[in-house]
């Protein structure tokens, strides 16, 4: 149980509680912007119209949870140009499953990654809903309420792919090699960080907790496809099942790196200072 | 219904699936719809890449939103050339891979640099606003029902495009520099998006008799003429000394036609312009690797038939 109530809105924060929500901020924000930075690379070469049409909402919605949560992060004094446009790529703090690339045509690697990928955010997101941060609390509502539609989509699709022979394999080769890196959802940033986001009562379970219940739900459910899920039997995660990189630790993939190249190139070849914002703050919405 | 008859009734939103009309008429409403969709999609190829490339965040989002959008507009074009029976979907999108389907001539062309993105969002996109608006009267009503959602679209995608081209023309000397030489590459191209003139056009007649089409192509492009050269100049855009733009004694506009190159246009036209090669390429590559997944659903369905609940896409 955590022993505070509320904390403060963002100007009064004592210095570690702030660096406890900026911590837990940017693990979100990071994750679903690179994330859909990555689900874009489909638009317009998916499978179908209708399915790219889907994709499309998907990364729109993942963008625009990244856009609240940086919101967030810009109550502390940041700027959109510091979180993103001119932030050190050695600092994100997203899992290494959201950055890695994908090979052209391969779309059972979407699928599967957003599966693991919204069943872990699906329970991060309970663990906010009664958050003492209250800003952070606010929001998450809206956020929950788009990824039961994620869900389902990946859901859906993967019981497709799965019955039949070709996509059943497919499916079973990504997932052997995606599911790694779905495990460093669950890292810590920094352990100490993360202890005191509990003990502030910020989430509201532990990442070890949600890492279990996370493997309880995603398990049963793929086996139930006939899928092997590669982990050991009685469903102990070690440091041995982690990939080399697990990006939380701020290390990443060569790949991530490419992808900060290349989604700053118009900013720095304009010689831009700042990002114009189009839309109207989230607050205001 | 006989042509003679379909030329008597002809008026806005006149036929549709419910009327027997003359394979003549399908066929022609057929080649201007799937152009239409064709162009949907083989914009979208050269708007996507800025997706990734915007310089903001809420840039980002509104270009993936675009990119939808254009893919919706597809759907929906296919689904009104579907419904004159003469092609179906399929049919129409494997042509698009194979570089059989005609699409226009704009997006033949490699669209590389941020300062260009106006030229398609506001010129090329505001262009098709214009030919739009008229086809919300086409006698094909799935086709004119459609474009009612197309142009309501088309409308903030024009505006985003213009938001874009102001921040440029606002913005340093460089961005006003390199605005001025992507407009003057694109410029010519953009007057011809409309086409030949109407003593060239080889559909024109046909499809104006029977309430397909309601303005000629000459009529359309001196409509946008007189709106966009203003707007350009408001932004501070010199307009290239050619093609010569006429003014005339009531201050509209005409261009010199003879002042564009219409060999290109018709290569361009043909598909075989160096840049139709290479997106029609990209379209056959991209389509060919999830080839896979069409089959897989094709199978799946087969099995399951009759027993499988409606899937979300």
């Amino acid at each position: 149980m955590s022993v505070i109530d509320h904390l403060s809105g963002p100007e009064d924060l004592a210095p570690d509680e702030r660096e406890a929500v900026e911590t837990l901020l940017y693990r979100l924000a990071d994750d679903e912007f690179v994330l859909a930075e990555r689900y874009t690379e489909w638009q317009v070469r998916s499978p179908t119209l209708e399915s790219d049409l889907a994709l499309s909402n998907i990364a729109q919605d993942e963008l625009g949870h990244a856009r609240l949560w940086y919101d967030l992060l810009e109550d502390f004094g940041h700027e959109e140009a510091d979180l993103l446009w001119e932030r050190d790529p050695e600092t994100f703090t997203h899992s290494t499953l959201v950055e890695l690339p994908f090979e052209s045509g391969d779309w059972a690697d979407p699928i599967v990654r957003s599966y693991l990928y919204d069943e872990a955010e699906h329970l991060r997101l309970q663990a906010l809903e009664d958050s003492s941060y209250p800003r952070l609390e606010d929001r998450v509502g809206k956020v929950q309420g788009e990824e039961r539609y994620h869900r389902e989509h990946a859901t859906n699709w993967l019981e497709r792919l799965a019955s039949t022979e070709e996509g059943h394999e497919r499916v079973q080769t990504t997932l052997d090699r995606l599911f790694p890196h779905a495990l460093t959802l669950f890292q810590p940033v920094d352990p100490e960080i993360e202890a005191r986001i509990d003990e502030y009562g910020i989430r509201t379970q532990s990442l070890d907790a949600l890492g279990q219940q996370w493997l309880e739900t995603v398990v049963p459910f793929l086996e139930s496809l006939g899928l092997a899920v590669p982990i050991a039997e009685d469903g102990a995660v070690t440091a041995d099942d982690l990939p080399e990189t697990i990006g939380r630790d701020a290390n990443h993939t060569e790949d991530w790196f490419d992808l900060y190249e290349e989604f700053t190139y118009t900013y720095h070849d304009l010689g831009r200072d700042s990002a114009e914002r189009i839309m109207s703050d989230p607050d205001d919405q | 219904m006989d042509i003679e008859t379909v030329k008597e009734r002809a008026a806005p939103r006149a036929f549709s699936p419910k009327d027997d009309m003359p394979e003549e008429y399908r066929k022609a409403a057929t080649r201007m719809i799937q152009f239409h969709a064709n162009s949907e999609i083989m914009g979208a190829y050269l708007e996507r890449p800025f997706i990734r490339q915007a310089p903001s965040l809420d840039r980002k989002l509104a270009f993936s939103a675009k990119v939808q959008d254009e893919i919706g507009h597809g759907q929906l074009l296919y689904r009104a050339a579907e419904s004159l029976g003469i092609k179906t979907r399929e049919e129409m999108l494997e042509e698009l891979a194979t570089g059989d389907g005609k699409f226009l001539n704009c997006f033949h062309y490699p669209m590389e640099e941020w300062v260009e993105t106006p030229m398609i969002g506001f010129f090329v996109d505001g262009a098709a606003m214009r030919r739009q608006a008229t086809l919300k009267r086409s006698s094909w009503e799935p086709y004119a029902h459609a474009m009612d959602k197309v142009c309501f679209e088309e409308g903030f995608h024009v505006k985003h495009g213009e938001d874009i081209l102001r921040e440029l023309a606002t913005g340093s000397r460089a961005e006003r520099e390199r605005l001025q030489e992507a407009f003057e590459t694109w410029w010519p191209r953009i007057i011809q998006f409309f086409g030949p003139t109407d003593d060239k056009s080889t559909h024109h007649d046909f499809a104006s008799e029977v309430g397909l089409k309601q303005l000629s192509n000459d009529e359309l492009r001196n409509a946008f003429l007189n709106a966009y050269i203003p707007k350009a100049e408001k932004y501070g855009l010199e307009i290239p000394e050619e093609p010569r733009i006429r003014k005339r004694d009531d201050g509209t506009y005409r261009v010199v036609e003879d002042d564009l190159d219409w060999d290109e246009f018709f290569t361009v036209a043909k598909n075989d312009y160096e840049g139709s090669h290479v997106q029609i390429g990209k379209r056959h590559d991209t389509q060919e690797a999830v080839e896979w997944v069409r089959t897989v659903l094709d199978e799946h369905e087969q099995t399951s038939m009759g027993t499988a609940p409606a899937a979300a896409d």
